[in-house]
């Protein structure tokens, strides 16, 4: 009789990891078509579509870049939060504060010209978000609340928050009744980078990746964060401050998630409305593990995971495939992620019985 | 022995290591029915280990058991409950939301329904038998500690176990509840059980034991009758070995000025701790385990506050140095927990030595690590780690050379005051001598206090050597003291010579 023992690696893979990396997308991507032949669609023609509607034109590769900023800087958020082991799945509502505070100045300063006005909402909106991490931090350290509940919970309360005031003080007098803001002046609204649909989020986006992939190499902070996040005991060992940190990387992480609902909010969409709110902050939880928290390749997998939003559309439209579909798909992919960084940090060997 | 009552069961030269780590070499070890055998031993000198591969919870490299003088493997704690081996653990497995009795029968229930009335019936009559009180309708989470401890051996008792081995059983109870777990546990060996008592606990083990097995580093130094014993001391030097002197360069104390003192502290284990330690000087701590080492440490290390007493270091009261934030650059922890404390075992060696070095190498916000690497890099070849290679994860370096690489970190800080809490447990006898050397080497510039169960280590390294036991410090008198040295086994067991 065989029998399985599961050991803990010595050596780190590298290659081998990569490997196994695609083999969980190829596998959450089968059962994907396996859940789509049940509902009697034809899978091998979905996933084509799928592909298809996602990398398949020019058009669509815009789309998918343009999904995939906010994706990014969410989940470049929540990396540096997971980096040190703290679980902040509050990316959706930071993402909502960070667009409700763009959008507070965007009211606010209808008539400055440009260089004025988007500097302040981009500070803004990183307050507002980092003010959305913070609160959490401080639970967590002074009352030991647990943080994954904690911004759970503050997901809702943004969102509700957002959705009071497009209903209230903020909407659009001559929307004919729809929840909205106001459309921005065009001083606020960041510009499109020549005659593409893509906007100046994506330098944004390629700057701050660079600056936390290089804060996390270079600095003294960077390198506190992830020798905290590696072994806590460690860390209080040797004297690191573990509560500064704690909230230093919530507040970043809330702060770029901010980022992203002003990019949204400005450049996409060009007011605030309830539509805003379309899971980029959970999409960036997947995101973040398929990368395994480094920023370049968390460029890739939002790039990827952007695509499977657009493909989906397509999807939708062509084989009437419910919306829910596409969360189903997040969430299998984030299943066999987990499953294969189980393989990548242990082992199976099979033994005989004795 | 052996011969007029059969062995229960019989381990013949068992061994087991785990990577260069011997937990156990060619150890044999006959165990009786209705006997009660005691484990007498350090932490880590292979106890549990040994108990483990008996209970099927490990499987022995080399070595045979054999039950009735069959051989047998047992492939899990099922295989060896089965054959009625059983082990109640220091931790216990029990499921809080059931009563004693659902706990007892948990996994051998039969047929569809339950019977909880039978089920607390057999209870009953069981804890009758051996004498252990409990009510079988209770709540596991309404019970202490010592209750839950009886629950654990009913269920042993329930499925028929002839061997019962205890794994420090007097660590979670009371002084009563010891006490009562005693007059159990002779009732069962005198209803023909054998058992095995796994303990560091020198009274314990002479009010309860029939026999005696003392394991040192993973060999049984010594096996005796309960009866051939004549004190308590003996037991001790047994346990904690005085065997050879090894080649330690240690040169004459020149002590020189103050680093530590520590003055009446007290809290609720320690009781008017007194000592000083200058520089160029080792202060040897020595004792059993769990007397109190532990909040001492706590304390000069500034993990665990000064509750009554004074504490200072380098002249200054504890409060106000460890207020500063430089704090950590003159006095150097080397914990007995390498792995869990003293380093990160999912970084690479040069991020390990940034750990408390990191003020050293950081330049406004950057940290140059180029330069790190490169000292790391020369660390490496100075202290003998091998393999040489300052990227690989800590995790990937033996015992001994992850000791090394925190000494190396620890020096390059040039303490002037180190705190060693066992520093060579676990490593073999030639990464032993390395760490021994690279502490003397240090001695010049610093004052070491060096915490220890291994007598010999304490005796190499110490110029002066203070006795711990119970919270208090017995006696404080150099090495070059021979009858001082002779009565140490005394004081470590409490005994006023």
């Amino acid at each position: 009789m065989l029998r399985f023992k599961i050991r803990k690696r010595q050596e780190p893979l590298v290659w081998s990891s990569c490997l196994i990396l695609f083999g969980a997308l190829v596998l959450s991507i089968a059962l994907s078509a396996v859940m789509l032949a049940l509902q009697g669609k034809p899978p091998l023609d979905a996933m084509v579509l799928l592909f298809k509607g996602a990398f398949g034109s020019r058009w669509a590769v815009q789309d998918c870049l343009i999904k995939a900023v906010p994706i990014f800087l969410c989940s470049l958020g929540v990396a540096i939060a997971f980096r040190l082991q703290i679980w902040n799945i509050g990316a959706e509502g930071q993402y909502a504060l960070g667009a409700i505070g763009a959008t507070w100045v965007a009211l606010q300063l209808p008539d400055q010209p440009w260089f004025v006005v988007l500097p302040t909402m981009l500070a803004m909106s990183f307050i507002a978000g980092g003010f959305w991490g913070f609160i959490p931090a401080i639970l967590k350290l002074r009352m030991r609340a647990n943080e994954i509940i904690v911004t759970l919970m503050f997901n809702y309360l943004a969102i509700l928050f957002l959705d009071f005031l497009v209903y209230g003080p903020w909407k659009d007098p001559i929307s004919f009744g729809f929840p909205m803001t106001r459309e921005f002046s065009a001083s606020a609204i960041v510009g499109k980078i020549g005659n593409t649909e893509l906007n100046w989020g994506i330098l944004l986006c390629i700057l701050s990746g660079i600056a936390i992939g290089v804060f996390f190499r270079y600095t003294r902070i960077g390198y506190e964060l992830k020798a905290s996040g590696e072994n806590i005991r460690a860390a209080r060992y040797a004297g690191l401050p573990y509560d500064r940190l704690v909230i230093l990387a919530m507040v970043l992480s809330g702060a770029l998630a901010g980022w992203a609902g002003f990019l949204e909010a400005s450049a996409t969409i060009n007011r605030l409305q309830p539509s805003i709110i379309v899971g980029y902050g959970y999409t960036a939880i997947v995101v973040a593990w398929l990368a395994r928290l480094n920023p370049l390749y968390i460029g890739i997998a939002s790039f990827l995971l952007a695509g499977f939003r657009v493909g989906l559309e397509n999807l939708q439209l062509d084989l009437q495939v419910p919306a829910a579909f596409g969360g189903i798909m997040e969430g299998l992919i984030l299943l066999t992620v987990l499953m294969g960084s189980f393989f990548i940090d242990h082992r199976i060997e099979l033994r005989k019985k004795l | 022995m052996g011969e007029n009552s059969p062995a229960f069961i019989r381990l013949e030269s068992i061994s087991k290591s785990f990577g260069t780590v011997h937990a156990n070499r060619d150890i044999s070890l006959d165990i009786h029915f209705g006997k009660i055998k005691a484990l007498l031993g350090e932490n880590g000198a292979g106890k549990s280990t040994l108990m483990g591969m008996l209970a099927g919870q490990l499987q022995p490299d080399k070595g045979s058991i054999c039950l009735h003088g069959k051989p047998v493997a047992f492939s899990s704690t099922k295989a060896a409950i089965k054959a009625g081996i059983g082990m109640v653990y220091q931790h216990f497995m029990l499921v809080e939301t059931m009563t004693v009795a659902e706990n007892v029968f948990l996994g051998q229930e039969e047929g569809f329904f339950l019977q909880p009335k039978k089920m607390e019936d057999l209870v009953k009559d069981l804890a009758e038998t051996y004498g252990l009180q409990i009510d079988p309708c209770a709540r596991i989470s309404d019970l202490s500690m010592g209750e839950k401890q009886r629950v654990e051996i009913l269920k042993l008792l329930q499925r028929r176990s002839q061997l019962l081995i205890f794994d420090e059983p007097t660590a979670v109870l009371t002084p009563q509840e010891a006490i009562q777990l005693f007059t159990s546990l002779k009732q069962m060996a005198r209803q023909g059980k054998a058992i095995v008592f796994i303990s560091h606990k020198l009274d314990e083990v002479l009010e309860i034991a029939d026999e005696i097995a003392v394991l040192r580093h993973g060999r049984v130094v010594d096996s005796l009758n309960r009866s051939d014993v004549n004190s308590k001391s003996e037991l001790a030097q047994l346990m904690i070995g005085r065997d050879i002197m090894h080649k330690i360069d240690k040169r004459p104390l020149e002590p020189k000025q103050m680093v530590l003192r520590v003055k009446d502290l007290c809290d609720n284990v320690l009781k008017h701790i007194n000592f000083e330690v200058r520089q160029g000087e080792v202060l040897g701590i020595v004792g059993v385990a769990g007397n109190g080492q532990k909040p001492l440490v706590e304390t000069v290390c500034g993990l665990k506050p000064v509750e009554q007493g004074d504490v200072s270091i380098f002249g200054e009261p504890w409060y106000r140095f460890f207020s500063r934030r430089s704090w950590s650059n003159a006095l150097c922890y080397i914990p007995e927990d390498r792995r869990g404390l003293a380093s990160c075992l999912n970084l690479d060696l040069v991020d390990n030595f940034l750990l408390t070095t990191r003020e050293g190498f950081s330049k406004g916000p950057w940290l140059n690590k180029r330069e790190a690497e490169k000292k790391v890099q020369g660390l490496i070849d100075a202290f003998g780690v091998q393999p040489k290679d300052a990227r690989i994860l800590a995790r990937q370096l033996s015992g001994g050379n992850l000791q090394k690489m925190v000494l190396a970190r620890e020096f390059y800080r040039r303490p002037r005051l180190i705190v060693a809490e066992q520093p060579t447990q676990g490593l073999d006898i030639a990464a032993t001598e390395d760490i021994w050397n690279l502490l003397l080497k240090a001695k010049d510039k610093a004052g070491i206090l060096l915490l220890t169960g291994d007598l010999t280590e304490a005796l190499s390294l110490s110029d002066r050597i203070a006795v711990m036991y119970e919270g208090r410090i017995m006696d404080t008198f150099y090495t070059h003291d021979t009858q001082k040295i002779n009565q140490i086994g005394l004081m470590m067991a409490g005994i006023v010579p």
